[in-house]
C-alpha cells in the first residue's frame, strides 16, 4: 500500500515538474478554426483548404502576429477534419467553438456539411464563413454565417446567358447527378432560365444519373440523338472526364459547358486533351491572372507544386475577410463571447472587399455580391480567363 | 504481477455504488477546480476534453501535463474516495439489495446520470459526443437483435434509421415548427417537447413497417439472400428520399427544434437496453436463439419460426427508427446520403467489435468505436488506419467480438461486496 501511494506521488510530481508548460500563464491567442474534409469523398478539397490556410498563417507569422488596435496577437490555426460527413462537421465545429475557443471558423466547404455546421456556429454566436457552399440554407436566417462564393441561381444564369450570347445556340442538353444536391440544383436553375430565354422545348434532353455511376453511354446516346447544340453538365472533377470522353466516343462534337465544380486541377489531369477548349463558370481563372491573384498562385505553386483551384482561392479570401474583420474591431477584449460578436458586426460592415476572386460586399443574408468568371480550358490544359460576368 | 494482484485485492470489496461515489468525487473536483486551478497550474489551455487524448496527439509537449491532469483529477480521487467510502457504500448497497431490483437499478441509473451530466456539463463538445454515443448504443443493440440473436446478416439498418429519422422529422416539422418546407405549424410550439416521444414512436413504427418489406420476401431464405435483399432495401430508401423533393430530396431537411437534450436521449437509451434485454431473455428470445442455431429442430419443437423471425426483425427495425429520430433531432439536419453504405459499415463495425449476442458487448462496441473515433481525431488520415487495424485484430483473436454471448446480471452487478471472506470461500470452493 505504501509503495503504491509513494509511486503515485512520485509519478504526479515528476509529471508536473517535467511538464514544460507548468505554471505558465494563459495568453490571449487569436485562434481561427478550419473545418475541412481532409478524409472522405473529396480529400483534394480539404487539402486545398488546408494549404491555403497554412500560406495565410505564414504571412501572419512573418508579420509578427496579427495587429489589432495597437497590439500584436499571436495567431493559431485549429484544423479539424470533418471526414466529409455531416455529423462529423457538427462535432468539429462544436469542438472548435467550445473547447478551442476559436474566434471564427472557415469551412466546411461542401453544403452537406456546411448547412448543419452553420447551425452550430449560429447557435454559439461564432462567425463562420463557408468559402464554397452554394446551398441557400447555409446562411439563411443565420446572422453569424457567411459564405465566400456566389449562389447557384446566379451561376446558372451566367452560364445560360454566356452560351446564348457567345454562340447564339437555342437548344441545349443537360446531364446531371440526381442524387447530389449541388448538380441537381444548378441543372434546375439552368433549365428554368434557358427555357425562359428560348421557349419551353429548348432543353431537348434533360438526363440524370446517380452518384458513383461511371457509365453514361445510355444518357449520352439520347443527348447526341436529341441534336442539342450544347451540353451543360455541372459535375465534379471525378465525373467530368468520364462524361466528356464518353460523349466524344459517341460522336458528340458540340461544346460542353460546366460550372465551378470543374475547377479542380484534377479535371484536366484526368481528362487530358478531350477537355481542351471547353468552358465553365468559376470564381477565378488561374492562367493569365494578374496582381494579388498571380502572387497567390505563384506562391501556392512553389510551396505545393500544383496550381491552386477555386477552393484554395476562396479559402484565401475568406481568411482575409476574417482578418480584416478582426482588425476592424479595433480591440480584442479576451472575452471570447464579446469578441466573436464584434467580429461578426465588423464582417457584416465590410464593403467592396477586394479579394483574389473579385470584389465582394455581403448582403443582409451574408451572401456576397461578386462577379463570375468564364474559364476556357486552353490548348495547354490551363484554366484561362475568358470573360467576366457581373450581376 | 504481484502488484496487480495486490491492487486487485485492495479494491475487490468496493461495490458498484462505491465506484460511482468515487467517480462523483472526481467529477465534482473537475467541476469546481478543473479550469481555475488544476489545468491552470499544469499549463493546459483548458480542461482536457477527452481525458487529454486530443491535446496529447496534437501537441506531444502537452503529454506530461495531460497525464498529470488525468491522475490528479480522475485516478487519485476515484481510487481514494472509492476506497474510503467503501464501508459506507457497501452499507448503502446492502440496503438497496432489500429493495425491488427495478427500483435499485433506477436509483443507480439516476446516480450515474447525475455524474454524466456534471462531467458533460463542462463542455458542449462532451455533451454532443455523449449524445451521439448513446444513439449509437441504441443502434448497435438493435442491430444485435437481428445480426446477433437472430443470426441473420441484415444490411438495411441505415434504411430503417432513415425511415425513422424522416418520419419523426416530418411529424415535428409539420406540427410544431414554422419551417421552409411545410410552412406554419399546426399545433402550438410549446407542447412540442411533450409530444416528441410520439413523433419518435411514429418513426419507430414506420421503420418496423418498412422492415416487413424486407422480411416477407426474404425470410423464406437464409444467409446471403437476406444480406442482398436488405442491402437493396437500404438503397431503395436512399434513392426514394433523394427523389422526393417534397421532403427536401438530396438537399436534405433542416430546422429541427431542439427536442433531444441529454436526459431525453439517456432515458431512451436506457429504455431501449431494458426492453431489448427483457426481449432477448424472454421465452421468445430463447426461441429466437434456437431458430438461429437450427431452424428445422426448432420447428419440430413447435416454435413458429417464421413469426419469431419476422417479429424480431421488426423489433430491431423499430429501435433503429427511434435512433434515427433522435439522430435527426440532435443534428437538426438530415439528408439521404447520411444513411448510406458508410453508416452501415459504422454500425456493423460497432456490433462485431463489441460482440454478438450480448447487450454489454453492443454497449462496449458502440462506446469504444465512438470514443476512439473522437479521441484519434487529430491523426486525420491515420485514424482510418488505426481503427480498422484494431478491428482486424479483434476479429483475429476474438472472432465473436470483445464480449459476446454474455447477458447483464443486474443483481450481481449491484450487490454489496462487504462479504469479503465469503468471496474467498467461494474461490476456494471452486
Amino acid at each position: 500500500m505504501r509503495k503504491i501511494v509513494l509511486l503515485t506521488i512520485v509519478a504526479v510530481t515528476s509529471a508536473v515538474i517535467f511538464s514544460p508548460l507548468a505554471f505558465s500563464a494563459r495568453k490571449t491567442i487569436i485562434k481561427i478554426g478550419i473545418n475541412a474534409p481532409l478524409t472522405g469523398d473529396i480529400p483534394k478539397v480539404g487539402e486545398c483548404t488546408k494549404y491555403a490556410a497554412m500560406l495565410w498563417l505564414e504571412d501572419i507569422k512573418r508579420a509578427g502576429g496579427l495587429k489589432v488596435g495597437n497590439k500584436n496577437y499571436e495567431v493559431e490555426l485549429v484544423i479539424e477534419d470533418n471526414e466529409s460527413k455531416a455529423e462529423s462537421a457538427v462535432k468539429a465545429n462544436t469542438k472548435m467553438i467550445t473547447q478551442d475557443d476559436v474566434l471564427a471558423i472557415i469551412g466546411p466547404q461542401a453544403s452537406k456539411q456546411a448547412v448543419p455546421a452553420g447551425g452550430v456556429a449560429n447557435k454559439y454566436k461564432t462567425v463562420m464563413i463557408s468559402p464554397w457552399s452554394t446551398n441557400p440554407d447555409t446562411t439563411l436566417d443565420r446572422p453569424f454565417v457567411f459564405r465566400g462564393c456566389f449562389l447557384d441561381p446566379f451561376q446558372g444564369q451566367v452560364m445560360a446567358n454566356f452560351i446564348t450570347d457567345e454562340f447564339g445556340f437555342t437548344t441545349a442538353a443537360v446531364l446531371y447527378d440526381v442524387a447530389s444536391d449541388y448538380p441537381r440544383g444548378l441543372a434546375q436553375v439552368f433549365k428554368k432560365i434557358w427555357e425562359k430565354k428560348h421557349g419551353p422545348d429548348s432543353i431537348v434532353a434533360y438526363e440524370s444519373f446517380t452518384t458513383k455511376d461511371t457509365d453514361f453511354s445510355s444518357q449520352l446516346t439520347k443527348i447526341v440523338r436529341s441534336g442539342a447544340q450544347v451540353l451543360f453538365t455541372p459535375q465534379y472533377y471525378n465525373e467530368v472526364p468520364l462524361i466528356v470522353k464518353q460523349a466524344k466516343e459517341l460522336g458528340w462534337k458540340a461544346p460542353i459547358a460546366g460550372s465551378d465544380s470543374w475547377g479542380s486541377p484534377e479535371t484536366v489531369k484526368l481528362c487530358g486533351k478531350d477537355c481542351y477548349g471547353l468552358y465553365f463558370s468559376s470564381h477565378y481563372a488561374a492562367a493569365g491572372a494578374k496582381g494579388a491573384t498571380k502572387t497567390f498562385i505563384d506562391r501556392y505553386k512553389k510551396a505545393y507544386d500544383y496550381i491552386p483551384d477555386d477552393v484554395a482561392a476562396l479559402t484565401w479570401d475568406a481568411l482575409h475577410l476574417v482578418q480584416q474583420a478582426i482588425q476592424d474591431t479595433g480591440k480584442i477584449t479576451g472575452r471570447i463571447g464579446k469578441d466573436r460578436i464584434a467580429v461578426r458586426d465588423a464582417l457584416a460592415q465590410i464593403k467592396n472587399f477586394s479579394g483574389i476572386t473579385g470584389k465582394m460586399t455581403f448582403t443582409q443574408e451574408g451572401d456576397p455580391i461578386k462577379c463570375a468568371v468564364i474559364v476556357k480550358i486552353d490548348n495547354k490544359g490551363e484554366y484561362g480567363f475568358y470573360k467576366s460576368i457581373c450581376p | 504481477m504481484e502488484l496487480i494482484k495486490k491492487f486487485k485485492h485492495l479494491f475487490s470489496n468496493i461495490s458498484l455504488l462505491g465506484w460511482l461515489i468515487g467517480t462523483l468525487a472526481a467529477v465534482v473536483i473537475e467541476y469546481y477546480w478543473g479550469y481555475d486551478y488544476i489545468s491552470y497550474y499544469l499549463g493546459l489551455p483548458k480542461i482536457p476534453v477527452l481525458f487529454g487524448t486530443l491535446i496529447m496527439l496534437k501537441n506531444p509537449i502537452m503529454i506530461p501535463s495531460a497525464l498529470a491532469y488525468d491522475i490528479i483529477v480522475y485516478l487519485i480521487p476515484i481510487l481514494l474516495t472509492a476506497g474510503v467510502s467503501c464501508n459506507f457504500a457497501n452499507f448503502l448497497a446492502g440496503l438497496f439489495e432489500k429493495l425491488p431490483l427495478g427500483l435499485s437499478v433506477l436509483i443507480h441509473l439516476i446516480f450515474f446520470y447525475a455524474i454524466l451530466h456534471l462531467w458533460a456539463g463542462i463542455n458542449d463538445y462532451r455533451i454532443l459526443i455523449i449524445k451521439l454515443t448513446l444513439i449509437s448504443i441504441i443502434l448497435t443493440v438493435s442491430v444485435n437483435v437481428i445480426n446477433g440473436y437472430q443470426g441473420e446478416f441484415s444490411c438495411s439498418h441505415p434504411g430503417f434509421m432513415a425511415l425513422g429519422a424522416y418520419t419523426s422529422s416530418i411529424i415535428t416539422l409539420v406540427l410544431f415548427v414554422n419551417d421552409k418546407i411545410f410552412g406554419t405549424p399546426l399545433l402550438p410550439e410549446s407542447i412540442g417537447p411533450w409530444l416528441f416521444p410520439f413523433a419518435l414512436l411514429g418513426g419507430g413504427i414506420a421503420a418496423a413497417i418498412g422492415s416487413l418489406l424486407v422480411a416477407i420476401p426474404s425470410f423464406r431464405t437464409r444467409g446471403d439472400y437476406l444480406a442482398i435483399i436488405s442491402l437493396a432495401f437500404m438503397f431503395i430508401i436512399k434513392s426514394a428520399v433523394e427523389n422526393l423533393h417534397i421532403i427536401g430530396g438530396a438537399r436534405g431537411m433542416g430546422g429541427h427544434p431542439d427536442y433531444a437534450p441529454l436526459p431525453i436521449i439517456f432515458a431512451w437509451t436506457m429504455l431501449c437496453i431494458w426492453v431489448v434485454h427483457n426481449f432477448v431473455t424472454s421465452i421468445f428470445g430463447k426461441a429466437l436463439n434456437t431458430v438461429r442455431d437450427d431452424e428445422a429442430a426448432s420447428e419440430a419443437m413447435t416454435i413458429k419460426t417464421r413469426k419469431t423471425k419476422v417479429t424480431a426483425f421488426m423489433f430491431g427495425a423499430f429501435w433503429a427508427g427511434i435512433a434515427g429520430g433522435l439522430f435527426a433531432h440532435v443534428l437538426a439536419y438530415i439528408n439521404p446520403s447520411m444513411f448510406s453504405i458508410n453508416r452501415l459499415a459504422e454500425i456493423l463495425a460497432m456490433v462485431y467489435f463489441g460482440g454478438l449476442n450480448s447487450i454489454v458487448g453492443s454497449i462496449v462496441g458502440a462506446v469504444s468505436i465512438n470514443v476512439l473515433g473522437e479521441a484519434l481525431r487529430p491523426l486525420e488520415l491515420f485514424k482510418w488506419i488505426i481503427i480498422p487495424l484494431i478491428l482486424i485484430f479483434v476479429m483475429i483473436f476474438r472472432p465473436y467480438g470483445l464480449i459476446s454471448f454474455k447477458e447483464i446480471d443486474a443483481k450481481r452487478l449491484l450487490r454489496a461486496k462487504n462479504k469479503n471472506n465469503q468471496g474467498i470461500k467461494d474461490k476456494r470452493g471452486v
